[in-house]
């Protein structure tokens, strides 16, 4: 397990109430809703950011809001630090416990409470997965945008903590763009409404400010968003190229052709093969590059704009072209796509970088990212949403070797310095959780940091919530 | 009027201000300087001085200006480039009438700081769904970067959400920037008319949940319907319906679009022209620049409760109000008092939202809370936000506070 | 993700096997979101990420296994949906196979479950049992509320109510029609009779033997042939499985080394899915171990064989089937279109429920074992069955054709009665009766 990012010193009057502190969430909780035994609490001990890990206290599986209010009002009561959590799915650790946390896991809570057409609008548990709420209303023509590649497993709730973002951002933006409401459970356990059916803040833009901000302002139990109905047709055309050089610049140039799909996906030959190998989407293996550029609206529109696509990618030496004749072939190249993170477990394991860069810049920061790993003795898969700059290169490396590790790792951060130092910023999507916490100095000042600790303060005052994210341990207020 | 030219001007200046108890009060061009709620033995503070693009790639679809950029020389520079601000920005001016500094121009920074966004909103997002980063100076006088550049950044609290729609009241905006869109190649509008508030809000609903993506969707009233394009809209209560993009593919859309509208009532087409001047002028709520103090109310809720909203209120007062955002966005005009608690009483009877008084004479305004009042618990959290950007309470002290 | 194992442990080929599973995982979470259990239950020790970590420290540890780690691993029905979802390729199946393997060798069950246990491995293989046991449960029907009510005895009581009210049909074991009528003889295949379904519903293979003589292909029972062991092991019953594995091996290795076989058919999945993995289980066996290969290697669910006939299109006719599709078909077997196509070219209008990924809560023993759980995947199975609008409901399995009949007036045939039936064969009975 890799050590270099630190937690915080468990706090010895929680370690030492352990058995008071069970017997009292006993109380709180049906017995089914809680697990405090050693060999249960294992599992939950990490995330998909899986290098770090740590044993929780205990993990309540509250079914209401009723139940997280009362958790929380507890832990506030006695100073118990509260790790909230979805599916788990996080990749830059967010939801990686502490020993001295209680584990605050909304799985349980997964009704889709109200699906409203006339507004828009569906309302749902926390514990709702991302896809879930697109099949529930697909059949009635409507669909949630965001679309992180983890769609299938992650939450609504999480989608929230890290505002979450996906392939199809490009047109439709990220969580908090088709957010309009949550119920929110502040530390103390009170209950709060923001946002509705209605668009806009009444006051200060509180809705806004919970989004993102990884579980450290309170814990949201329901949410309220955006559906938007389906468009007539969509279409995922693939693009190879010989080389990233060419596939960078052609993105750069259909983005400043004023054309915007709704996704522009970036596959490497490493991240071509790994997905093919899973998906078997027919992702053409003789190039160096992929775009996967997809269109929707009607026939007339998408031939269109792709004609102009081609015409663009021409100018940049694309060798091959292929667009897919079935809802069944789009399918499988979204899911190669999606599962491209995954897939690479077939052949090493990995750490995924977030880092987001302006578009100008794609094809030397592509460049230096391949240098900077081969510097550390490593390879690098890149498959990434290319149509937003937001890179994900893949860090392969060997999990069960602590010298790969811990250079995936260094290797990891100067990928992300560089992503600063491109005007772009750490994390795109995935949140800074623990992974990129000792990072934040990079893209920000400490007067920068101490106000956005300052405003998260405002909030938990003791800091309980998820304390060892985000904010570097040293010069916390 | 303060008027700093540089970033380490304004950090002085709210230094200075600090240390010797004085307060502030933000504003741009002044050209919103009615909105909210008095603010007593403030001065003037504004980002005026600080003037100009920054940073302006086409390419990438971004900007950068200093926040007293006038929003006249930010769209004629995307005006260039055929791009332009999603969100569509309304000009008080209008409505404001004589309140408007005469000398004032809407600058970027206080688009931003009133959040302000006009018809493509609800599908669009609004100011702060384009606004990526900000540079503002906080109550203690420390210039603070929040955001960045890129289009998906999540690196910590977003602050700029925070600052976006704060009035003036957490920070001084000193730079903003924001991502901003091609303009599309043709817009059509399809009027649908007669229709009554109720059907027109079924209508809406129905047009919105149709593959045609809508980009505009207002309903106009008989009392109002003439107001626009020189009264050039078909007789009737007019429904209108927006669409925008390629010129084949509206041209498909609003085929489609006009064929389901059929069963709701008559539908005519308003190409180019006509349709931009309509929406500018939705935009700017032109019924309501009429040049009176009457009390004028911008109020949010869920689209299917803003006709039933209108319904009750007419009932128990004189109101005149259209509607955008496929209903949900409801201005309104009081012709005498302005019904505070009348409307606030509704708004929650119909499943929440919120009214904000924009416009009103002196002595209303100096009676009335121009933001809808916050449960207890939320505006004890907005306070203590507050109270961590601008410790000693010197920007703009009660604007958004029910007092 | 990372394992520490000790080069000692690593020398166990059973160890060395599931740390190359392990390795693969790389926690990725989305197993969580089409596991029936996680998505009933809400807890990440109830989904497959869980019980791989349960398992890796079990296994890591090398430690008998405990109650909590049993409770999870118990839950889990093997319908594999995991490992269709796993991007990273993670061998779930054979890892909670070892898990199994290892509860049973390190942990001593509660008296009441070691008594189920054991009865169910005792009677169900073997059909002369299980028909008797059938025709007991029969009178003992009226205890299930009784036993339903002692925790201990829930077991018993979700036995009792999944005994089918009628009779097994003893369906006219009419004699097969001579193979190559109106056409040449195309292929011989043996058939598995297996235990259970020939006892619950021997009309299915009769409708196989009837559908496959009349287009050409001779169909067989090899002498000494019974259960193929899955049911056994799924409890973790290893030795025995094994047994019945090498039981079956012998007998269709001697039809094929004399007669010659074009294919070993099963027509229940269930059963498929453990038979082509013979060769994998058999592996350490050094007598068995090629023997094994060669019958997974031959091994083939009606529907692929029935795939490589190019049976006639047919004219549509106004019924409409869900198609359930059956676990062990599309995770265990990967077989998800080819039963459906046959159905739509023999004129079926076809339906599709939602949630087709998740188990119907049948699994083998899971229902009798699980009850509360398995109930409510049944139910959730049937609303979404329902949904359909169907006219009746095929199925590639007699666990799921037992389970799902349990919660629905809808007919559900299986798909070669359906099959057997628009190729000129009689009308099933559970149609002519409605």
């Amino acid at each position: 397990m890799s050590q270099a990012i630190e937690f915080l010193v468990p706090r010895e009057s929680v370690l030492s109430r352990r058995a008071a502190i069970i017997a009292d969430l006993a109380d709180l909780l049906p017995p089914e809703c809680l697990v405090h035994e050693p060999r249960g609490l294992a599992p939950f001990e990490t995330d998909a950011f899986i290098s770090y890990r740590r044993v929780p206290l205990a993990v309540a599986l509250p079914r209401t809001t009723t139940q997280v209010a009362a958790v929380l009002k507890y832990c506030n009561r006695y100073d118990i630090p509260v790790v909230p959590r979805g599916a788990g799915t996080s990749l830059s650790g967010g939801a990686i416990p502490q020993e001295d946390a209680v584990v605050l896991c909304l799985s349980k809570m997964t009704r889709i409470l109200e699906v409203d057409y006339a507004n828009r609008a569906a309302t749902l548990q926390a514990g709702v997965t991302n896809l879930s709420i697109s099949e529930a209303v697909g059949i009635d023509g409507f669909f949630y945008a965001p679309d992180p590649s983890s769609q299938l497993a992650c939450t609504i709730g999480g989608n929230i903590g890290m505002n979450s973002g996906g392939a199809h951002c490009l047109k439709y933006g990220v969580t908090t763009n088709n957010l309009l409401g949550v119920k929110l459970v502040l530390i103390d356990g009170t209950v709060i409404d923001l946002g509705g059916k209605h668009l806009d803040a009444a006051g200060y833009d509180l809705l806004g400010l919970v989004c993102g901000s990884e579980g450290q302002l309170g814990v949201v139990t329901e949410a309220t968003v955006r559906l938007i109905a389906k468009p007539e047709g969509v279409r995922p055309v693939l693009f190879g190229f010989e080389t990233c050089e060419e596939a960078g610049a052609c993105v750069t140039d259909i983005i400043a052709a004023g054309i915007i799909p709704v996704a522009i996906e970036f596959m490497d030959k490493a991240a071509i093969e790994i997905c093919e190998a899973f998906a078997k989407a027919g992702y053409p293996l003789d190039v160096g590059a992929l775009l996967i550029v997809e269109v929707e609206g009607s026939e007339a529109e998408m031939d269109a704009m792709l004609a102009s696509i081609v015409e663009i990618a021409g100018r940049h030496g694309v060798k091959t072209v292929r667009q897919c004749q079935s809802a069944t072939e789009a399918a499988l190249i979204w899911k190669g796509r999606k599962s491209a993170f995954g897939a690479t477990g077939r052949i090493a394991d990995y750490i995924c970088m977030d880092g987001t860069v302006p578009l100008g810049k794609l094809s030397y920061v592509l460049n230096r990212t391949s240098e900077i790993v081969e510097s550390f003795g490593l390879r690098v898969a890149n498959v990434f949403h290319a149509g937003d700059g937001n890179m994900h290169p893949l860090i392969l490396f060997n999990a069960n070797d602590p010298i790969e590790a811990a250079n995936a790792e260094a290797a990891g951060n100067e990928i992300l310095k560089l992503c600063v130092e491109a005007g772009g910023c750490l994390t795109g999507e995935h949140g800074v959780g623990i992974e990129k916490r000792d990072l934040m100095r990079y893209q920000y000042s400490q007067a920068d940091l101490a106000q956005q600790m300052e405003v998260r303060a405002a909030f938990d005052e003791k800091w309980l919530l998820n304390p060892s994210k985000v904010f570097p341990l040293d010069g916390r207020a | 009027m303060l008027i700093p030219t540089s970033e380490t001007d304004a950090a002085y200046i709210v230094r200075d201000a600090l240390s010797q108890g004085k307060r502030l009060a933000a504003c741009g061009g002044g050209t919103r300087a009615g909105f909210g709620n008095g603010v007593e033995a403030a001065e003037l503070f504004s980002s005026r001085g600080l003037s100009g693009i920054v940073d302006y790639d086409p390419a990438e679809m971004v900007m950068t200006a200093r926040a007293g950029t006038p929003l006249a020389e930010i769209e004629a520079a995307l005006a260039q480039n055929r791009q332009m601000l999603a969100f569509e920005p309304m000009d008080h001016r209008g409505i404001m009438g004589v309140r408007a500094v005469p000398a004032g121009e809407p600058t970027i920074g206080g688009v931003f700081a009133a959040n302000v966004s006009g018809p493509r909103r609800f599908v669009a997002g609004a100011a702060r769904d384009s606004l990526l980063g900000v540079r503002f100076v906080n109550g203690r006088g420390e210039v603070i970067k929040a955001g960045g550049r890129v289009m998906k950044n999540v690196t910590g609290l977003d602050l700029v959400k925070l600052l976006a729609g704060s009035f003036g009241t957490l920070g001084f905006l000193t730079e903003v920037t924001f991502k901003v869109l091609p303009v599309p190649q043709a817009v059509e509008t399809l009027v649908i008319s007669g229709l009554s508030d109720e059907a027109a809000a079924k209508a809406m609903a129905t047009a919105l949940s149709l593959p045609v993506e809508v980009s505009g969707a207002a309903h106009l009233p008989y009392t109002v319907r003439h107001c626009f394009i020189d009264g050039r809209l078909p007789e009737g209560e007019a429904t209108v319906l927006r669409l925008e993009g390629l010129a084949p593919s509206v041209e498909v859309r609003a085929g489609k679009l006009a064929a389901v509208m059929e069963a709701f009532g008559p539908v005519s087409r308003l190409a180019g022209e006509d349709s931009r001047i309509l929406w500018q002028e939705i935009r700017d709520v032109v019924p309501y620049a009429d040049g009176t103090q009457k009390p004028l109310w911008r109020v949010s809720v869920a689209p299917s409760a803003g006709h039933q909203l209108v319904a009750a209120l007419r009932l128990e007062a004189g109101i005149d109000a259209f509607y955008d955002w496929q209903g949900g966005l409801i201005w309104m005009r009081m012709e005498a008092e302005p019904e505070a608690e009348l409307l606030r009483r509704y708004i929650r009877a119909l499943g929440g939202g919120h009214a904000t008084l924009v416009r009103a004479s002196d002595p209303v305004r100096a009676q009335t809370a121009a933001f809808e009042p916050q449960p207890d618990a939320v505006a004890l959290l907005s306070a203590r936000v507050k109270q961590k950007l601008d410790p000693a309470g010197i920007f703009s002290p009660g604007r958004m506070v029910d007092r | 993700m990372q394992t520490s194992f000790t080069p000692e442990q690593l020398a166990d080929p059973q160890i060395a096997e599931s740390e190359k599973i392990l390795r693969r995982c790389v926690h990725c979470g989305f197993c969580t979101a089409t596991c029936p259990t996680y998505v009933t239950l809400g807890n990440e020790l109830d989904s497959p990420r869980g019980r791989i970590y349960l398992i890796k420290e079990m296994l890591e540890n090398d430690r008998p296994a405990d109650e909590e780690t049993v409770t999870h691993i118990d839950r889990c029905l093997s319908c594999l949906s995991c490992v269709s979802t796993c991007p990273s390729g993670v061998d779930y199946m054979h890892l909670v196979d070892h898990a199994r393997a290892h509860i049973e060798k390190t942990y001593r069950r509660p008296l009441s479950d070691r008594l189920i246990r054991s009865l169910l491995a005792k009677i169900l293989p073997y059909p002369a049992r299980f028909r008797t046991a059938l025709t007991l449960a029969r009178l003992g029907r009226p205890l299930v509320p009784l036993f339903g009510r002692v925790p201990a005895l829930a077991p018993l009581a979700a036995m009792l109510a999944l005994v089918p009210k009628a009779a097994g049909r003893r369906a006219s074991r009419s004699v097969p029609e001579t193979p190559g009528t109106g056409s040449q003889k195309r292929g011989r295949v043996a058939i598995l009779s297996g235990c259970a379904q020939s006892v619950l519903d021997p009309g299915i293979n009769a409708a196989t033997h009837r559908l496959l003589a009349r287009f050409g292909v001779e169909v067989v029972v090899a002498p000494g042939e019974g259960c193929c062991g899955a049911l056994v092991h799924h409890m973790g019953r290893e030795d025995e499985a094994l047994e019945f594995a090498r039981r079956n091996v012998d007998a269709w290795i001697g039809e094929m080394d004399t007669n010659g076989l074009d294919a070993i058919i099963v027509t229940a999945s269930g059963c498929g899915t453990t038979i082509k993995d013979y060769g994998r289980m058999l592996r350490l066996d050094p007598l068995y171990a090629e023997k094994a290969g060669r019958v997974s290697a031959l091994a083939r669910d009606i529907s692929e064989y029935l795939s490589t006939l190019d049976l006639p299109v047919l004219e549509p006719r106004r019924l409409s089937v869900a198609y359930h599709s059956a676990c062990s078909l599309q995770h265990g077997q990967k077989i998800t279109t080819l039963p459906k196509n046959l159905l739509k070219a023999a004129g079926f209008t076809v339906r599709e429920p939602a949630e087709g990924h998740l188990c119907c809560g049948s699994a083998g023993t899971y229902n009798i074992l699980q009850p509360e759980i398995s109930g409510q995947l049944k139910a959730r199975k049937v609303r979404n069955i329902e949904a359909t609008k169907a006219d009746v409901i095929a199925a590639g399995n007699i666990g799921c054709m037992t389970q799902i009949a349990s919660g629905t007036a809808i007919p559900i045939l299986h798909t070669v009665e359906l099959l057997d039936w628009a190729y000129g064969g009689p009308e099933p009975v559970k149609l002519a009766k409605g």
